[in-house]
Parts: C-alpha cells; structure tokens; sequence
C-alpha cells in the first residue's frame, strides 16, 4: 500500500520534471545553435610583438544587446563601412546605443563622410553622437543629411546612434549607416 | 512515468547532440582547414554571453553556411535512414518484389527488424525542422547562402512527406484499411 502511494507520489513530480526536460532537450539545441553562429568583428591583432598598429582607419561594431537595435552588422567594401540594423516596433520615446567605434591609426587628421537612414521615413528623428557632438542623420519628414567628421591621429571615437520618435511605431524598419573614408 | 514519456527523452539526446555537434564542429573544422583565424569573445549578444568572431563578411558567411550545411547533414543523413528502412521494412513485408531487391543489395538486415518507431522517426524529424527554420532564418537575413537554405527547406518538406507516410503506415498497424478485409 505504501509502496504503492511513493510510486503514485513519485509519478505525480516526475512527469512534470521530465516534461520540462523534453522541452529542454528541444530548446537547449536551438539556443546553442544560434549562439554558435559566427558574427563579423574586427579581432585584437596581437602578435609577440605586441599588439598591431597599422597606419589606418579602423571601424569595429560594438556588439552588445539593445531592446530597439537588434541585429547589428558591418560590411566593408572598397573602403567604405555599411553599418545596419533594424529598428524595431517602440513606443514614442528616445533610444539612444554607441554602434561603432572608430579608430584612427593614421599619423595624420583623416575626414570621413557618414550618412545615413531608413528606405522609408517614420517621424523619427535619427541622430548620431560623436564626442558629446549630435549630427542630425535624418530629419522626421525622411530628409537625410550627409556629416564630414575630421578625426585626430591616435584617436578613438565611439558613434552613439539615437532615435527619438513622439508617437508609437508599430513595424520595423532597416537602419543603414555609410561611412566612407575621403581621400585627398 | 509514462512509457512513452521515457522513450521520447531516450530518443531526444542523440538528435540534440547531434545538432550540436554539428554545427560547432562545423564552425572550427571549417575554419581550421581553410586557415581562418576565429576569436571567441564573451561580448553579451544573446542568452549566453559566448561569442564567435571573424575579420571579414565573406569568412563569416562561408564559414556559417558551411557549419550549417554539416549540421542540415548530420541531422538528414540519419533521418533519411529511419524513414527509408521503416518504408522499405513494409514494402517487404507487402511486396515479395522488394524482398527480392533488398536481398540484390545485400541489405536483408534492414527488413528483418523493427527497431524504428514513428516517434523515434518525429524526434529526428523535429530536430530537423528546427535546424532547417535557423537554416531558413540565416539565409533571409544573408548570413548563409540562399542555396543551403533552398536545400533546407526542399529536405525538411522531404522528411515530412516521410514522417508523414510513417504515420499512416504505424496507424494501418492499429486500424488495418478497411479495403483490404473486406
């Protein structure tokens, strides 16, 4: 009788536990899986020597995780850095996550041309900041403006981008970010 | 606990372990044969906090199609076995024709045991679906070439159909057709 009550008892916790466990035995794999997936960024050069500094202009995303900005990403082609990612469904306020840093390694001052927004304008106002300088990306009514930044030899900068929209937004939008290095 | 309870956790690990293996290996086989330098960083960017990285776009694209395509292989590979055996393992016991064929190609173990149920056949199938939707997800946001992910799809809707006809034929078990009796 008693032996009969434990097993009864017994089945009566296990089944959840080993429900939970099949759930996780599903879930664990898919989670690891896309965490395994490799993403694009630029890797500390260290050598015995030290860590490499080649005379040029450096830009790294940032990386981290943001409630607005998800999927982050850089592509470089011939020079010029696309930086995307998508915006997605906020309510009205400011959201504001640095993106990417720029280095220069140059031994002199390096200008660089940085544009960009959405396809589609969205009332928001985009914005990036520069050492506690703000550029005005894309004006609410979608009109993009272009910023020629001036950055000194040595010197590190991190790009904040911030958007601020007054109503909620419903849908996503693709965020592109153009920087390209101007030669003289 | 139920028994069949039991048997699906049984069943579960080796696809889960599977898929695992898959693509991680994947990952680091691919990038130690093609000489790409890989970095793993612990920048927080998802639920673990355990991130691989590459230098250059293309290096990340290649080497994340090439670890998906292992990994969509690995988990297909042994799927597509249990559906084919299970088909062919009726077939036989239907048709003294296959029986004859199966024999021609030196396969008579495959038909002279039952070893395979349709739930061991729906876990491996679900694994693959899963592995195929991340497949599927990567190849829209660019991350792996449209190619791997067209094949993941034609597999998982392949594998399907198999499940599929493995559940009528476990169901005739239990409710023969009709037609056949009378």
């Amino acid at each position: 009788m008693r032996t009969e009550k434990f097993k009864k008892f017994a089945t009566f916790v296990l089944e959840p536990i080993a429900f939970g466990l099949l759930a996780l035995l599903f879930i664990l794999p898919t989670i690891t899986v896309m965490n395994l997936q490799p993403i694009t960024k630029a890797l500390n050069n260290i050598n015995v020597l030290g860590v490499g500094n080649k005379a040029e202009l450096k830009v790294n995303i940032v990386g981290g995780t943001h409630q607005i900005f998800s999927q982050e990403k850089i592509d470089e082609v011939d020079g010029q850095y696309t930086y995307k990612t998508i915006l997605t469904r906020r309510e009205s306020d400011r959201y504001s996550k640095p993106i990417i840093e720029i280095i220069n390694n140059k031994a002199q001052e390096t200008i660089v041309e940085i544009y960009g927004g959405t396809q589609l304008p969205t009332g928001s106002d985009i914005t990036m900041i520069i050492s506690d300088q703000v550029y005005r990306l894309q004006a609410p009514n979608g009109d993009v403006t272009s910023h020629k930044i001036t950055l000194i030899p040595g010197q590190k900068y991190i790009i904040f981008l911030a958007v601020e929209t007054f109503s909620d937004v419903q849908f996503e939008e693709d965020f592109q970010l153009n920087i390209k290095e101007l030669s003289f | 606990m139920s028994k069949i309870l039991k048997r699906a956790l049984k069943n579960t690990i080796v696809p889960a372990i599977t898929m695992i293996a898959g693509k991680s290996l994947g990952v680091f086989v691919v990038s130690a044969i093609y000489g790409f330098s890989l970095q793993i960083g612990n920048d927080i960017n998802g639920i673990f906090s355990t991130q691989i990285y590459f230098q250059d776009r293309e290096v990340t694209q290649f080497v994340n199609s090439m670890s998906d395509l292992i990994m969509l292989l690995s988990l297909a590979v042994p799927t597509m076995y249990l559906i084919i055996k299970t088909a062919i393992f009726q077939s036989a016991s239907n048709n003294p024709k296959t029986i004859v064929k199966v024999a021609e190609f030196n396969m008579l173990k495959w038909i002279t045991k039952d070893d395979t149920s349709f739930l061991k056949i729906f876990i491996w199938c679900a694994f693959l679906w899963i592995a195929s939707a991340l497949v599927i997800r990567n190849g829209i946001q660019n991350d792996t070439y449209s190619w791997i992910a067209i094949l993941a799809g034609g597999i998982s809707f392949i594998t399907g159909l198999g499940a599929l006809k493995t559940f009528e034929v476990e169901t005739n078990k239990v409710y023969p057709d009709s037609k056949k009796y009378y």
